[in-house]
């Protein structure tokens, strides 16, 4: 009985040991490093938007060296907390670069200052999966921002000239229509990779090097920008067509160009023939 | 006469088309009450001892004295700034106050979404607390919320800003104008006292109506969600440096654009460019160039003008458009070609007028085959015809035409000029025109199916043929045919091959082309002597693209042309540049029967691409001439 009794006292204790926080248990702080938001009335607050109490006597120290230092916690700057059992900031060390991740502020939670209970957020939703080309992603939508290869292939109108360069003007690049050269592949394709991180979400569309030579809706109005979201992938191949191109009509009369006189209609569709040639005549 | 019955006509035409479509898209009397509109764009006035910006990553930063106005009806004050121009949302941390009609209320940040309508307050009253503003209410805070977890987040920066100013004006989503600010040139500030970076999503910003240029640095002195005043600084190898000036009004669905490109040369080409979509189905637009050279602003020694007038008008398969061009080669008038000012130009002023019917591309029964056709009837006219001008001098009266073509035995008549050009009569001064077209094309066609997509090889062919029918009478057809095959050997590296036959023939109904004359001269090589008016030209393409990193890119194009007429050095004209140096025409007579094409681009800095090219051109036997392109075509293109 005593033996059992004795078995079970034990481990009460050690349940108790393990289950009680170690830096309670024996007295010992808890350090965190972070950035700060704020640094007034006696309270610091980091961008996890918590607040914390501000030891009276509280300890200004350099991050890096631990000695004296000018800076002054503020917004930007980078600190490591010492929280003592209290949860009190006793120690704030800074620094102007950010500081390596040291603690976790899960484990002062407890410790952030705010009068109101927390109540749930209804607009933090759940993960949402990556959507497809075209697709409009959700508010809450999350990527990881890694880098992702984008291939675009554009199949252009038939009687693009053989010559003609192509690019891709986005609102990425403010729109600039050289902003993205392609290079033709085959006799009616374009194609050129780009990286970018995944969720950047842009709108593009093609052009022949000016927003006078841009591309046209298969109507032959002016077209919308397609809209891409990249997704969390290696690659993407994005394949699209283009229908015609503004300053090329079929069988029109309309090149436009800036800073060139169109010449009078010729219907003669030879103009560099030598001199020594005569022109077109009935016969004598 | 015809100018003006021309003018009225299309005018009429306009109207009537604009009038159909506006009666098209003007919706129905309805019960119910109509969609309130969308509230105006969020501004934001900032100011701080220090306001920086960082183009990679649209960031603007602020620290010391900050002070932010909205136009949602509240004041905040601050230690710090900072707002992702991109993901629309700005904090301001460090001793803030929130002051707005209800009041004043002291805290350490703020964060404001504003796509989403939230605002994350952490007031400090007793003690900190955590409030979240819905929709714009600053009354009634929810108290407690849980709060995103990045609501305070504060970017990590780049070393050196792009733009540093002492205040800012945020259109969201659309642009940010600096004030007192200057930018970096090697690390050197440049002032530029206003200066507005525009990252609108609306592309008609972008819609220009400058040429090219081998650099181009943008100053946008000022701006608004619906303007953008810019100043350019640019180079170009025929215009050298120059300033141009640029002014955008954007609208939804409308846009107009002013410019003077160059701006401080004596030559200078004043831009108009103006667009407007009528509903879902029509849009107008045109475009007017006038060229002046002129010091400065005085009157000028020579002016010219043209203007391309666009309707287009969707329908359900296909769409009707309405193209016209309207040129004045001498603005000036007929006292502008007085010695010492005959430089004015000729006088002659052609109109084109052309409506076309275009079908979309259609695919061909189960055919791995699309077609299209289209058919459009031109009008043109000119009455007075070029190279006049040259008897215009000296008091002896221009000779009234020789109008767009002439077609004939040389004229009698010369108006009793001793040594005039031959001109041959009768003399055309208006055809009327047809054309009548249809494409066909293969998209890419798989020609094997092994285990690696790398070792793929593609097919692709073309097919267009073209009659255009003028009144003269007389004919011209073109035919053009494409084919090649392509391979992706890598992920860096892919290669084509391609062939192109290209026939022009250009048809008399009665007589037509005649021998060039005399036989076996310089200007008319023995090759020659059968030309009647049919060329065909005949081209071996090979390309390949080598790209190891998007910031790298080597391209090589090499072709072999086999044409009729034969290439003769020197006989047939070089065609004409842009002002880059690049040709302005795909194909020419004489075209030399190899061309090798290098082009080179890498990325230089984080927002930009330097791209070389360079042609080389040369004669097989028995001529083995070579040359190179005149100019090597640089140009540093923003990225």
């Amino acid at each position: 009985m005593k033996r059992r009794a004795l078995s079970v006292g034990i481990a009460v204790l050690a349940i108790v040991l393990i289950a009680a926080p170690f830096d309670a248990a024996w007295g010992a702080s808890i350090v965190v490093s972070g950035q700060l938001l704020a640094y007034q009335g006696g309270y610091v607050f980091f961008t996890s938007g918590d607040g914390f109490r501000v030891a009276q006597d509280v300890v200004i120290r350099d991050a890096k060296t631990g000695g004296t230092t000018t800076l002054k916690p503020a917004p930007r700057i980078w600190a490591r907390a010492t929280f003592d059992s209290s949860g009190t900031v006793t120690e704030l060390d800074l620094s102007r670069t950010p500081l390596p991740p040291q603690g976790s502020f899960d484990d002062v939670q407890r410790f952030a200052v705010a009068i109101s209970t927390p109540a749930p957020n209804p607009d933090l939703l759940a993960y949402a999966p990556t959507p497809g080309p075209g697709e409009t992603p959700l508010p809450t939508q999350q990527f990881s921002g890694r880098p992702v290869l984008v291939t675009f292939i554009v199949q252009v109108p038939p009687i693009t000239p053989f010559t003609s360069s192509v690019y891709i003007t986005t609102d990425q690049s403010g729109w600039v229509a050289q902003a993205i050269p392609m290079d033709r592949v085959d006799a009616l394709h374009y194609q050129i990779t780009r990286r970018y991180p995944s969720g950047t979400i842009f709108r593009y569309l093609y052009d022949r090097g000016s927003f006078q030579s841009k591309e046209v809706a298969q109507n032959g109005l002016d077209r919308t920008p397609r809209d891409f979201i990249v997704p969390d992938a290696d690659v993407r191949v994005i394949r699209d067509t283009v229908y015609a191109w503004n300053d090329q009509s079929n069988g029109g009369v309309n090149q436009v160009q800036p800073q060139i006189m169109p010449t009078p209609y010729n219907p003669a569709p030879f103009p560099n023939l030598p001199p020594g040639l005569p022109p077109p005549r009935p016969p004598p | 006469m015809p100018r003006i019955a021309l003018s009225a006509a299309l005018t009429t035409l306009m109207l009537v088309v604009v009038r159909f479509a506006a009666r098209a898209e003007t919706p129905a009397p309805s019960a119910s009450p109509s969609a309130s509109p969308a509230p105006p764009p969020t501004l934001l006035y900032l100011s701080a001892d220090r306001v920086d910006f960082y183009y990679d990553r649209f960031l603007l930063e602020a620290d010391g004295k900050v002070r932010l106005r909205t136009s949602d009806g509240f004041t905040v004050t601050g230690d710090a700034f900072s707002m992702d121009l991109k993901l629309n949302r700005f904090t301001v941390a460090g001793n803030v106050t929130l002051h707005d009609a209800s009041g004043t209320v002291s805290g350490a940040a703020i964060s404001d979404f504003l796509d989403f309508r939230r605002i994350y307050f952490v007031p400090v009253t007793n003690e900190p607390d955590r409030w979240t503003f819905l929709d714009g209410d600053l009354a009634h805070p929810a108290k407690g919320r849980v709060m995103p977890g990045d609501a305070f987040y504060f970017p990590s920066l780049p070393q050196q800003p792009s733009i540093t100013g002492t205040g800012a004006i945020v259109g969201a989503k659309t642009y940010v104008r600096f004030i007192n600010s200057h930018t970096y040139l090697a690390g050197a500030p440049i002032p530029l006292g206003s200066d507005v970076v525009n990252f609108s999503g609306n592309q008609y910003f972008a819609q220009n109506t400058l040429s090219g240029a081998t650099v181009d640095l943008t100053w946008n002195v000022a701006g608004n969600d619906n303007s953008l005043t810019a100043v350019h600084l640019r180079y170009d190898p025929t215009y050298h440096i120059y300033l141009a000036l640029e002014q955008h009004f954007v609208g939804q669905h409308e846009y107009a654009i002013f410019s003077v490109n160059p701006a401080t040369t004596d030559k200078k080409w004043w831009n108009l460019n103006l667009y407007e979509k009528l509903g879902s189905r029509f849009q107008i637009s045109s475009f007017t160039q006038y060229y002046a050279q002129q010091d400065w602003l005085r009157e000028p020694r020579a002016a010219q003008q043209t203007t391309y007038l666009n309707a287009t008008y969707a329908l359900p398969h296909s769409y009707l458009q309405a193209t016209s061009q309207l040129t004045n080669y001498n603005v000036l008038g007929p006292g502008s070609l007085q010695v010492p000012n005959t430089i004015a130009g000729s006088l002659d002023h052609p109109s084109q007028v052309e409506i076309t019917a275009t079908s979309f591309q259609n695919k061909v029964g189960k055919l791995p085959l699309f077609e299209q056709i289209y058919e459009g009837y031109g009008f043109n006219h000119d009455s007075v015809g070029g190279n006049q001008y040259l008897q215009g001098s000296n008091g002896v009266p221009p000779i009234p035409t020789p109008g767009l073509q002439a077609y004939g035995a040389p004229c009698l008549d010369q108006h009793g000029a001793k040594h005039p050009p031959v001109y041959f009569c009768p003399v055309y001064t208006t055809i009327w025109n047809t054309v009548l077209g249809f494409n066909f094309f293969t998209p890419a066609l798989k020609l094997n199916n092994p285990p690696s997509p790398y070792g793929t090889y593609y097919f692709n062919a073309s097919f267009n043929k073209q009659y255009q029918w003028n009144s003269l009478p007389h004919w011209i057809s073109t035919t053009s045919e494409n084919f090649s095959i392509s391979r992706q050997f890598t992920r860096a590296l892919n290669t084509y091959l391609g062939y192109q036959i290209l026939n022009i023939g250009d048809h008399y109904i009665n007589g037509g082309y005649l021998p060039c004359e005399p036989v076996n001269s310089f200007y008319c090589p023995l090759s020659f002597t059968s030309f009647r008016g049919v060329s065909t030209m005949r081209t071996t393409s090979f390309g390949m693209n080598l790209v190891p990193s998007p910031e790298f890119n080597f391209s090589l194009l090499v072709r072999h042309h086999v044409d009729y007429p034969i290439p003769v050095p020197g006989v047939f004209g070089l065609p004409p540049n842009n002002v880059l140096g690049q040709p302005l025409y795909s194909w020419f007579l004489g075209q030399p029967p190899y061309d090798m094409t290098a082009n080179v681009r890498f990325q230089i800095f984080p927002h930009a691409l330097i791209d070389v090219s360079k042609t080389l051109y040369w004669y097989g036997n028995p001529y083995r001439t070579q040359f190179w392109q005149p100019a090597t075509v640089v140009q540093v293109l923003p990225i």
